[in-house]
């Protein structure tokens, strides 16, 4: 990595260089013919995922986002400002944990987490939208939206924009503002403007919607911070750009503590921040990569949100990937005790690299979750978010298919989930 | 000049009352007409048009029961299915040509298609006689505007205006009325896009009163008129009622 700003006991950021990418699953050209003018890749893995299905209003704003996204990542004077807020606002790096007794009680001889709970605002999506706040100011822009489900990437933009003296909205279902209040007092107390959205089920999919519109109509003036590895292109290449920093930092952790890699990494993933940031660090390794999925309260269209059985490829929100939807090509209802889980797309990246077998994807039910979450609490002293939980309720599995030593992205704090576990679990 | 560019939600009010309201716009002289597939997240539609829609699946309009409700009809103006993509896709591009064939749709507008995607899917479409619709909207310049019409050309004066036109958003933003459009800058784009090349343009999103449409044919453009339509048939108001006071 380039040497910037290294002081004394400082320890890396393991992540910058930021690099946009390159790797072998990404194809750019995958219509020889068309006529896109974008220059960094626009599509994922052998089944061509991803590109920019976007309305004519916002091509020109894509296009300028790709722009500045690209000057931006070789800039050295935006790594410097990034890192600074990594460092300083953000809390990166974050620990790598040791997790004995919960391993020795699920059968692991190790078990490591990556503690994404304790950054500035309490999820990895700080990373991201810190990153994006940084890139729209450099754009000029005065305006941020931004959707939310769980309400952490909500939290995290509002925050930043705060920081950085932006003007910021932020959409959410009124489900999830609901199931997720403690997030909008604190969106609401950042000086952020949450907007109720009551179409369809309420949740992320209605948010990202109404982002869209509003985006449509303000973005002369607005850049639009999605949270997720989804939407059109540039989106899911910035969002796994400024999120792999989660991997980098827990590739050279676990490295610096144990000397050797793990024999499995496992993460949650919605859209796929989270899952793409934890992993994509560890593609050219030879381990098993696990991304897990919401398996809801059932296995029929409409209990779940797995969509790598479940889904069929589809367009929705600007990109085309594994889409959970009925027979008509509308989005199918999903289903989820995590707001964070509960979207019908897996984002294009995500779902190419488990396409072209990088990343097993696995699915963890509502009630798998929730006792997750007891084990961590009781065994380690840690209160895991909802998401997070998903992959914690796989160990048992990983366990019984002979890994050993596991890494698992803790993506979140479970504050905001204090009252799903209070009535679910009955404390 | 074609005087006016109606939009209805294909379903809403019902579908059983779609082909009597064709029959009617034919019957008043319209020469094309937009005709919405209801989509579950119609991410470019404001309020009006995504009610209209939610309505209209709750009712079972789904893409292939409004395409059989108009395979045959034969009075009806030409129409423009205005869509999303993904419906489209899930039919498969052989399948939707066979459904097309004996329907009034000459053409589709697909708002979440850019040129740059689906170019083999958007291409056998073409060559079948369905082209693509292209969109100009305030945040594309010139040029770029330029290369959009080369790429969804113009198939002359030989074809009906529903294949001819492009359509010119006239304010950023999603469809509907809720704030009227500064029709200003909307005629020096107009003005400026007609000298890039003479197709005909409709001029659609946030129009209404009858002096708006009247200023964007002044323009030389044809108003479309989409949300204010759809509420009125929603409230049980009549197409020509509605329309008469509205055609030039």
């Amino acid at each position: 990595m380039r040497a910037t700003n290294m002081n004394e006991g400082d320890r890396p950021l393991a992540s910058l260089p930021l690099r946009p990418p390159r790797a072998p699953h990404s194809v750019s050209g995958h219509s020889p013919a068309t006529a896109s003018a974008f220059l960094l890749p626009t599509r994922f893995g052998a089944g061509g995922l991803g590109g920019c299905y976007a309305p004519e209003t916002l091509m020109q704003p894509l296009l300028d986002l790709e722009e500045a996204f690209r000057k931006a990542v070789e800039d050295p004077s935006f790594e410097t400002e990034l890192k600074s807020e990594l460092r300083h606002f953000v809390g990166r790096p974050t620990p790598l944990t040791s997790a004995p007794r919960l391993a020795a009680k699920l059968g692991l001889k190790a078990l490591f987490l990556k503690r994404e709970d304790l950054t500035h605002t309490g999820a990895h999506k700080i990373n991201n939208a810190m990153a994006q706040a940084l890139l729209a100011r450099r754009m000029g822009k005065t305006e941020i939206i931004a959707e939310t489900g769980a309400g952490q990437h909500g939290v995290a933009a509002a925050a930043a924009c705060a920081r950085l003296g932006l003007s910021c909205t932020v959409y959410m279902g009124v489900v999830d503002m609901a199931r997720q209040a403690p997030n909008v007092a604190r969106m609401r107390l950042f000086g952020t403007q949450v907007v109720p959205v009551e179409a369809g089920q309420g949740t992320l999919k209605e948010a990202v919607n109404e982002a869209l519109r509003a985006w449509a109509a303000r973005c002369d003036k607005a850049h639009y911070i999605l949270g997720s590895a989804l939407g059109p292109h540039p989106f899911p290449t910035l969002v796994r750009t400024f999120q792999t920093v989660i991997g980098e930092e827990a590739r050279a952790q676990v490295l610096e503590q144990t000397g050797a890699l793990p024999d499995s990494v496992i993460a949650c993933a919605g859209g796929g921040s989270n899952g793409l940031g934890l992993l994509v660090p560890f593609l050219g390794d030879a381990l098993h990569r696990f991304a897990v999925e919401a398996g809801g309260h059932g296995s029929a269209l409409g209990e779940h949100a797995a969509r790598l059985d479940g889904g069929r490829m589809g367009v929705l929100h600007g990109c085309k990937t594994l889409l959970l939807q009925d027979q008509h090509g509308h989005t199918a209802e999903t289903a989820s005790i995590s707001a964070g889980l509960d979207y019908p797309a897996l984002g294009p990246e995500l779902a190419a690299l488990a396409l072209d077998g990088q990343i097993e994807v696995l699915r963890a039910s509502d009630d798998q979750a929730l006792e997750a979450a007891t084990w961590l609490c009781e065994s380690e002293g840690i209160l895991p978010a909802l998401e997070s939980s998903h992959a914690l309720a796989l160990l048992p599995e990983l366990a019984k298919r002979g890994f050993a030593t596991v890494l698992l992205g803790l993506s979140g704090r479970g504050d905001k989930d204090l009252a799903t576990y209070q009535s679910k679990l009955g404390i | 000049m074609n005087p006016l560019l109606p939009f209805i939600m294909a379903g809403d009010p019902s579908l059983e009352s779609l082909p009597r309201l064709l029959a009617e716009a034919k019957a008043l002289g319209i020469e094309a007409l937009e005709i919405g597939l209801p989509h579950s997240d119609p991410i470019a539609d404001g309020p009006v048009l995504q009610a209209a829609a939610h309505r209209a699946i709750q009712r079972g309009a789904t893409p292939l029961r409004v395409l059989e409700t108009l395979a045959g009809l034969t009075e009806s103006p030409d129409l423009i299915l205005f869509t999303y993509l993904n419906p489209l896709l899930q039919i498969g591009a052989d399948r939707l040509m066979e459904l097309l064939r004996p329907t009034p749709v000459k053409a589709l507008l697909v708002v979440d298609l850019p040129d740059s995607e689906e170019v083999e899917f958007e291409a056998r479409l073409r060559s079948a006689g369905y082209p693509m619709i292209p969109l100009l909207s305030p945040t594309t310049d010139l040029e770029r505007a330029k290369g959009l019409l080369e790429r969804r050309p113009d198939p002359g004066p030989g074809h009906p205006f529903a294949q001819r036109f492009a359509y010119v958003v006239a304010r950023l933003g999603v469809t509907g009325t809720g704030s009227a459009t500064d029709l200003k800058p909307v005629g020096e784009r107009v003005a400026a896009l007609q000298t890039l090349s003479s197709r005909p343009l409709a001029v659609g999103f946030g129009l209404s009163d009858p002096a708006a449409l009247g200023a964007v044919r002044a323009m030389g453009a044809t108003p479309v008129i989409g949300s204010a339509l759809v509420q009125a048939l929603a409230a049980g108001e009549g197409f020509g009622s509605f329309l008469n006071p509205r055609l030039a």
